[in-house]
């Protein structure tokens, strides 16, 4: 049952990831990454993963993907323009990307065959929040630094041009 | 291992789609040519990533996968805040989001 479940939504996430790369206009890429997300989110619910599974949605769904369409309402794109790209290019790009998947796929098959598998536990948000705020307390610090640099940042880059600038150089 | 022994565990369908994810995304990272289609591509591997790091945490019985699951996806959404930013930017300066065009930094 649970492996069916697995095959679903993995399929499905595939599925709608696929439809992120190949839909015309970028509002339907959106709402696919939104589903492709939520595809994830599950996989990790699977897993046993709950906390990663509700952040993934809350700041993936729920923040990026609304960054994106706001971003997209923005910037009023005429009708989707997508080039497709010259033949030769395309094969090359097609052949070099899949010939990755396959070494990836065998290697994972090997690598993660060999590993002695322990019993799957459960990642809690108690185990998650007492590393994070023991053992990688610093990281943790350093991340919320980051942030507030990011805000500057990101005023800085977005913020509207004035009309009449102070100085000329 | 047979075909009906890998479609029954959960461990192949997460190699599985984990590798399909990172291979949709860079193909799209590729091929297309408009700026936040390919923001979206860079999200889908990375998506892809965290989906091999949390099996890999969760099956060995550790737990750093799990938190740099965490600060990946702490960084990703910096990373996608600081790409649109640049793209609103870019769209202001040349009307167009095709990364055909953006030959220079400059007007």
């Amino acid at each position: 049952m649970k492996e069916a479940a697995f095959a679903f939504f993995s399929l499905f996430t595939l599925l709608t990831a696929a439809g992120v790369v190949l839909s015309r206009g970028v509002v339907y890429s959106a709402f696919n990454l939104v589903l492709s997300l939520f595809g994830l989110a599950i996989l990790y619910l699977l897993w046993g993963a709950s906390f990663i599974s509700m952040i993934q949605i809350l700041i993936y769904a729920g923040a990026i993907v609304v960054l994106f369409v706001f971003v997209v309402m923005l910037l009023n794109l005429e009708k989707p323009q997508d080039i497709a790209p010259p033949w030769i290019r395309g094969i090359l790009t097609g052949v070099s990307v899949w010939g990755l998947c396959f070494i990836l796929l065998r290697v994972f098959s090997r690598s993660f065959g060999e590993m002695p598998s322990v019993e799957p536990q459960k990642a809690s948000v108690r185990m998650i929040s007492q590393l994070l705020f023991s053992q990688y307390l610093w990281p943790f610090e350093i991340l919320t630094v980051f942030l507030l640099a990011l805000i500057v940042g990101i005023y800085m880059l977005a913020r509207p041009e004035r009309e009449t600038p102070h100085e000329s150089p | 291992m047979s075909l009906l022994e890998k479609l029954n565990s959960i461990d192949y369908w997460t190699h599985f789609v984990a590798v399909g994810l990172f291979g949709l995304g860079l193909l799209g990272f590729l091929i297309r040519r408009n700026a936040l289609v390919v923001l979206m591509c860079l999200e889908l591997m990375l998506n892809a990533v965290n989906l091999v790091l949390v099996e890999l945490s969760l099956k060995t019985g550790t737990s750093e996968g799990i938190i740099l699951v965490v600060f990946v996806i702490t960084v990703a959404a910096a990373e996608v805040a600081v790409g649109l930013a640049i793209i609103l930017n870019l769209y202001r300066l040349k009307k167009t989001v095709d990364i055909g065009v953006f030959k220079n930094l400059t007007r």
